[in-house]
């Protein structure tokens, strides 16, 4: 891609590889009138600019009431006593509900039912949900809460996840046995996963010590990530409401509707069908709504007040309220040859899960297998750990697990290139993987990988033109500190650093991803129109443009509803492991695809259509083609309108959406093709740091990513630039600081991410190699970015520095103090 | 206690209002206007963002009783009027599509659900909610015609991806165009645009289509005047 | 947040009348800083005294050469006001280093000088803070101290004062121009904010019922040149970990005749580095004595086991904006405008 803008206009397509084009089979449509490839305006896009998209937390109904949670102020302690009576005296509270008011199931999950609704004996980490209150306004429910009494007997916080996974004599935060961990998981003590890899040397007997002796080249290296928050904007919120039926209406903002009602209706004794959820506005979600907030306590005070219940979390209630990126520690050792290519490499991982599982094992899971990045490399030994602390809990961010793995790997490769004394790009060469090559866990990869060349097209990128050269006229904006004006002349000194991110995309390790899509076809005003219905949730995204750009792409229509996202239909999945374009858009393509084989066969039934037609519908080959709100038949015959074809029929079709399978990983070995996809991004960035203040300007965070195919161009490079920026913030600014178990900086005040000033112009350039696996060859974009951004700055400032910085967020005082 | 001021043209009064509430509240609860958004409440996100009288604030950081007998424009009045929050605003036609639907399309309807409360300023069932991304989708969207510049730029740029900070940002670039293009000056730099905008967070877009939307919007409004200078 | 009253004062005297009658009353300036404390619990006033609708709002050369800003003057205002930008540039310097635009609409100058520590702790009212309730102990000092005071902290109180604005204006020597009920006096800048010493509850040494109604600036030359830099872990919208207010004049021969250093994030108050600028005054200019100046003026520096970085950061800084406000003095081989840039004029 050009600079700067991204690459909307028609005439300046992504450009594409020599040979890398999708089979033309499967280009169903022009990339023009809103089809695939195209970038139509967001269909929910006017709403959101003129303030009347209704986000879940500007949900209102009639009489409703205000929910509001208290929250432990210990990060371990034992409840000896509540007594909820002097809230409930307040006028104006309608219900004040403990554990004991939870009907069904006292605890939920998303991968291990480990988390209480309300905390009954213990609170295992700062902010724990232990009683929550209706009222009629929000300050009598904040007063309501103040008046609740619990008596603490506080107990030993476990705050270090080292000492949580390797001190036998550790306390343990849940009780063995006490919670359903899987035994394929290696659980023991405070470890509720373990995964480890061995391969080549390392698993037929050979130690590290055998192979450290057979390399010309040893580096090693411990390194730490901050926790990371993904702070969304909207607020975790949503509107329950109580039915006539017994069952409840949930209105909410999450990234997984089903999982929510899986996870809700135990807990509140109800069956499913009585659970009705709906996605409400999201205000961004980057995995913060993968896991239940609000949801079942809104439920609860629903169904116990018979009226509409609305929680909505201010931003310090935000910070305790849903998980964060696991911070890590990192013990990364690799050898090579003098060559620079690698031999072997010896990893230990320890991600602080927090007090509840959450999706920990799945994250322990990714970073084990993409330990070692997208390196070749004979023999290795990884051992990856997640860990229960009594910390804030942790689970899904942007990255998954792959992000702290990709700090680690990259600043081992820099490491390498600098022992060896060879530039950093050509040392990543020397290792790169391709198609064909095999990952620590045996899985080949079997779809283009074009690793060698996107490290050559980032660095063959424009550099942006040095440091101002007289002072005397310089920007401050343009200086590290931005207008506070630190950074000035002499002390700036700039650096470029790369980084390159291998993630997998869609769910792993034998987990029955799947999506589902209804796709009804009917004559509205005249005017063939498909609604397509999904249980999908935009998040903002864009997921909903890409859903009807699929059905115009597919069906031929100008027109495309799409129904609002519930539980009506079946599961979509998560919005979330960049797999809604790939899982989703595969269920509207299937059904649009049923939809149009019967709309063909009422067209011949209707005798609008001669002979018999050719078998490929929908392709360039011959086929019958829908296209313009006609179907048009082959050779050349008249289109036919599709309001004549349908007349009063309704064509609804309802198709799931399956990757191809996928394999556990094996618990002693860490063999097996867990991953059904795998996406990577390359960034190259430039910075001006002031070594003396510690202050750094990121000047250029220039990426080349592989897609597999840009269904909508201007929306996939926004998530691209989305997702370098949160790597960017991690590494310069962003971090939950817990000290003792407690949140230090829950506001935006204190938990800074990048403003518009931090930011600096983002050049994409993407590649489009099919991957034939997947509808129209595509791989989710979303996440792939966060994981390169994030080495590649700390090593321009490494590169500015001469500093290690092994832990990130870099700090002002990493940087410039002795 | 009763507070009176006008929004988006419109005389407006809160009963009932406690003195600790924000105008961002007194906005969002009891006035149906809740597109200027909750995401901190700290005044550290930009959000929030209006005009009082005719300087950008914080909506959250301003206590209701400030805001009586001033003009307070939000989002919802950056818009050519009629807009739909105008109108609702307005109270005055009531003409706001079936209430309760919390789809578009109304096909999800049921629980008498919409966004911000019905009031004296007209209940906004209209609204779609959610997923719900609105009903007819098709490429030219009539809305678009009435959208001030900034908001139509954002469109176009693809500003808008989760587009809980659009609100915020649309006032905080809708007052730099005013000050700046609408003042005859010239189109603002991106330094300047930058500068201007850094009091508003966004956490999906890495900014870069905001600042090229700003851009794009002060061009525009640029070129407009200049033809308007024409003999 | 706790209910109150809200009233609007007639006058100055009126306002301040209101206000020291009761104890549990507060003025209401811009509210940036005082909304946000009653939404967290920090405050809980009863009667809120509205003062911006009184007429302290002009920014005026006065006659004898310096500048008077009327204290509802917003901070935007002010940033952006010509004698401020021509003959003051550190102060919209250091206002425009601060907060948001949207924030700097709202919030005036009197209310920026008297804005309260952003000390976790003294946010949280979970957690034992003498300066938000006397006499439950400081949780910083076992805590989080990254933004804490290295400079005349007490073990009641190692909170930093917040401001950028207060620092620029100590450098500038400003006089603070108070009223009670009665009568109306100036108080130096320097002399305004207090160390916490064993009552860390009270920031400043007005009283209650004082109201601000402007600040004056002398005329001083070598403002002109004088610069405000800020350390911080962002480029925008971040409170400082340290920031430095310096302004220089040379003699004839080149060297230091005159000297003005502030810092800010340091310690309780805006710091005024009187050992600096003794350690510089009447000398050469060069970069050994710069340096020598900003370890003269932290050599008394205490950190906490979770800023020592400060002092090191601190020295650089000094020493940094040193080195540029003399470039600046010598004739402006420093960057920029006054005020920054970027900034519309209102």
């Amino acid at each position: 891609m050009t600079p700067g803008p991204a690459p909307t206009a028609p005439a300046a397509p992504p450009p594409s590889a020599p040979g890398s084009a999708p089979p033309a089979g499967e280009r169903a449509a022009e990339p023009a009138g809103g089809g695939v490839g195209d970038s139509p305006p967001r269909p929910d896009g006017t709403l959101k600019v003129t303030g009347e998209f209704a986000y879940s937390s500007d949900l209102w109904a009639e009489n409703m009431l205000w929910g509001m949670t208290l929250r432990s102020p210990h990060p371990h302690a034992r409840i000896v006593r509540v007594d909820t009576a002097p809230a409930l005296r307040l006028p104006g509270v309608h219900a004040v509900l403990t554990h004991e008011d939870v009907p069904g199931e006292p605890r939920y999950g998303l991968e291990v039912r480990d988390q209480p609704v309300l905390a009954a004996e213990t609170v295992r980490y700062r902010g724990e949900p232990v009683a929550v209150v209706a009222a009629d306004h929000p300050e009598t429910a904040r007063r309501a809460l103040e008046r609740i009494v619990v008596d603490y007997e506080v107990l030993e916080p476990v705050c270090d996840a080292r000492r949580a996974a390797f001190d036998p004599d550790c306390p343990l935060v849940h009780p063995p046995g006490s919670v359903p961990l899987r035994p394929e998981h290696n659980p023991r003590g405070n470890v509720l996963r373990h995964q480890p890899i061995r391969t080549g040397d390392l698993a037929r007997g050979r130690t590290v010590a055998d192979l450290r002796e057979r390399a010309d080249v040893v580096v090693t290296g411990s390194y730490e990530v901050g926790m990371q928050d993904q702070a969304c904007l909207g607020p975790e919120s949503g509107l329950a409401v109580p039915a006539e039926d017994g069952g409840v209406d949930l209105y909410v903002a999450t990234q997984w509707l089903h999982a929510d009602q899986r996870q809700i209706a135990p807990c509140l004794g109800l069956p499913p069908e009585l659970v009705r959820v709906t996605l409400a506005g999201v205000g961004g979600a980057f995995g913060a709504r993968e896991d239940l907030s609000m949801q079942v306590h809104a439920c609860l005070l629903a169904l116990r007040t018979g009226r509409p219940v609305k929680i909505v979390y201010n931003r310090e209630e935000s910070f305790y309220g849903h998980v964060h990126r696991h911070p890590a520690h990192l013990r990364f050792e690799h050898g090579a040859a003098a060559d620079g290519r690698l031999l072997y490499a010896a990893l230990e991982i320890v991600l602080d899960g927090g007090a509840y599982a959450s999706t920990t094992p799945a994250v322990v899971g990714v970073a084990a297998s993409l330990g070692l990045g997208p390196y070749e490399i004979p023999h290795a030994a990884v051992d990856a750990y997640g860990v229960y602390t009594t910390n804030p809990p942790c689970g899904a961010m942007r990255g998954f697990g792959a992000v702290q793995a990709c700090f680690g790997y990259e600043s081992q490769m820099d490491r390498l290139a600098e022992a060896l004394d060879m530039d950093p790009v050509e040392v990543r060469l020397r290792n790169a993987v391709g198609r064909g090559s095999v990952l620590p866990t045996g899985q080949r990869i079997d779809a283009p990988l074009p690793m060698a060349e996107m490290l050559e097209r980032a660095r063959a990128l424009p550099m942006p033109p040095p440091p101002e050269a007289a002072p005397g006229r310089v920007d401050p904006l343009a200086l590290p500190g931005g207008a506070g004006g630190a950074g000035v002349g002499a002390s700036v000194v700039r650096g470029v650093g790369y980084g390159v991110g291998l993630k997998n995309l869609c769910f792993s390790e034998g987990f029955d991803d799947h999506s589902t899509a209804r796709v009804r076809l009917e004559v509205v005003g005249g005017v063939p129109v498909a609604l397509v219905h999904t249980a999908a949730a935009e998040v903002g995204q864009g997921l909903v443009t890409l859903q009807e750009q699929i059905a115009r792409t597919e069906l031929g229509v100008r027109r495309v509803a799409l129904h609002p996202a519930d539980t009506s239909v079946g599961s979509a999945g998560s919005s979330s492991a960049s797999r809604q374009s790939h899982m989703t858009g595969g269920a509207v393509k299937a059904a649009c695809e049923a939809v149009r084989a019967r709309v063909v066969a009422l067209a011949r039934a209707r005798g609008l259509l001669a002979g018999e037609g050719g078998g490929a519908v929908g392709g360039a080959d011959g086929g019958v083609r829908l296209a313009a709100d006609c179907l048009v038949p082959p050779g050349g015959a008249a289109p036919v309108p599709l309001a004549e074809v349908l007349g009063d029929a309704v064509v609804e079709e309802t198709r799931e959406f399956r990757h191809r399978p996928t394999s556990p990983l094996d618990p002693v070995t860490g063999q097996g093709s867990s991953h059904a996809q795998l996406g990577m991004c390359v960034h190259r960035a430039v910075v001006d740091v002031d070594v003396e203040l510690g202050l750094v300007r990121v000047v250029a965070l220039d990426a080349v990513q592989e897609v597999g195919r840009a269904l909508h161009p201007r929306q996939l490079v926004g998530q691209i630039h989305g997702g370098a920026t949160q790597g960017l913030g991690l590494a310069l600014m962003e971090e939950v600081q817990v000290a003792d178990g407690v949140i230090r900086n829950p506001s935006f005040t204190d938990y800074l991410i990048p403003t518009v000033l931090d930011v600096p112009p983002m050049r994409v350039e993407v590649l489009e190699h099919a991957d034939p696996q997947a509808p129209y060859g595509l791989r989710g974009a979303g996440e792939p970015p966060t994981l390169s951004a994030t080495p590649a700055v700390v090593a321009a400032v490494r590169a500015a520095t001469g500093r290690p910085l092994t832990r990130v967020p870099l700090r002002p005082e990493d940087i410039a103090l002795p | 206690m009763r507070v009176e001021f006008t929004v988006n043209g419109h005389a407006v009064a809160a009963d009932d209002v406690w003195p600790g509430e924000s105008l961002l509240f007194v906005l969002r609860e009891r006035l149906g206007l809740p597109g200027s958004k909750n995401a901190c409440e700290q005044g550290e996100c930009g959000s929030c963002t209006v005009y009082l009288d005719d300087v950008t604030v914080c909506a959250c950081l301003v206590a209701a009783g400030q805001a009586a007998g001033r003009r307070v424009r939000t989002v919802e009045g950056l818009a050519a009027q009629p807009a739909r929050a105008g109108a609702g605003a307005a109270g005055a036609d009531g003409g706001v599509g079936e209430a309760g639907g919390i789809g578009a399309d109304g096909r999800a309807g049921g629980a008498a659900v919409a966004a911000g409360p019905g009031s004296a300023l007209g209940a906004r069932g209209d609204t779609a909610a959610g997923g719900a991304a609105g009903a007819d989708t098709g490429q030219r969207d009539p809305d678009a015609e009435r959208l001030s510049p900034v908001q139509r730029a954002f469109l176009e740029e693809g500003a808008v991806q989760c587009g809980f900070c659009t609100p915020g940002l649309l006032v905080q670039a809708h007052d730099l165009v005013a000050r700046t293009v609408g003042a005859g000056g010239p189109v603002p730099g991106d330094a300047h645009i930058r500068e201007a905008l850094a009091g508003n967070l966004c956490r999906c877009t890495g900014y870069q289509a905001i600042v090229a939307a700003v851009r794009r919007a002060a061009e525009r409004e640029h070129a407009r005047l200049a033809g308007q200078e024409r003999p | 947040m706790n209910p109150f009253d809200y009233r609007r004062a007639e006058d100055a005297a009126g306002a301040a009348a209101m206000v020291a009658d009761n104890p549990a009353a507060a003025f209401l300036g811009g509210g940036t800083n005082l909304v946000d404390h009653m939404k967290l619990g920090v405050a809980a006033p009863e009667v809120l005294v509205d003062i911006t609708h009184l007429p302290m709002d002009e920014v005026e050369a006065l006659p004898e050469g310096g500048v008077r800003i009327g204290a509802n003057v917003r901070n935007s205002d002010l940033a952006a006001h010509p004698l401020i930008r021509r003959r003051y540039p550190v102060l919209s310097q250091a206002l425009l280093s601060g907060a948001s635009g949207q924030l700097r609409n709202l919030a005036t100058t009197a209310g920026n000088l008297l804005q309260r520590t952003r000390c976790v702790y003294f946010q949280d009212t979970s957690t034992p803070c003498n300066k938000r309730e006397p006499g439950t102990g400081c949780s910083a000092l076992e805590g989080y101290q990254r933004y804490h005071a290295i400079l005349g902290a007490s073990p009641d109180c190692v909170a930093v004062h917040p401001s950028d604005m207060a620092v620029a204006l100590t450098a500038l020597d400003a006089q603070v121009v108070v009223q009670d009920a009665a009568t109306e006096r100036r108080v130096p800048i320097a002399r305004l904010h207090r160390l916490p010493g064993e009552a860390p509850e009270h920031d400043t040494v007005l009283n209650h019922g004082d109201l601000i109604t402007a600040v004056e600036l002398p005329d001083m030359p070598m403002a002109v040149h004088a610069r405000y830099r800020k350390v911080r872990d962002r480029a925008s919208f971040a409170f400082a970990l340290v920031s430095v207010a310096a302004a220089m004049s040379l003699g004839a021969d080149g060297s230091v005749s005159d000297v003005r250093i502030a810092l800010g994030g340091v310690a309780h108050k805006p710091w005024r580095a009187l050992r600096a600028e003794e350690a510089l005054r009447d000398g050469p200019a060069t970069e050994e004595r710069f340096a020598a100046a900003a370890r003269a003026e932290l050599a008394e520096a205490r950190p906490l086991p979770g800023n020592t970085f400060k002092v090191a950061l601190a020295r650089s800084a000094i020493t940094a904006t040193l080195r540029q406000v003399h470039a600046e003095a010598r004739g402006g081989d420093g960057h920029g405008g006054p005020g920054g840039h970027g900034e519309e004029q209102r």
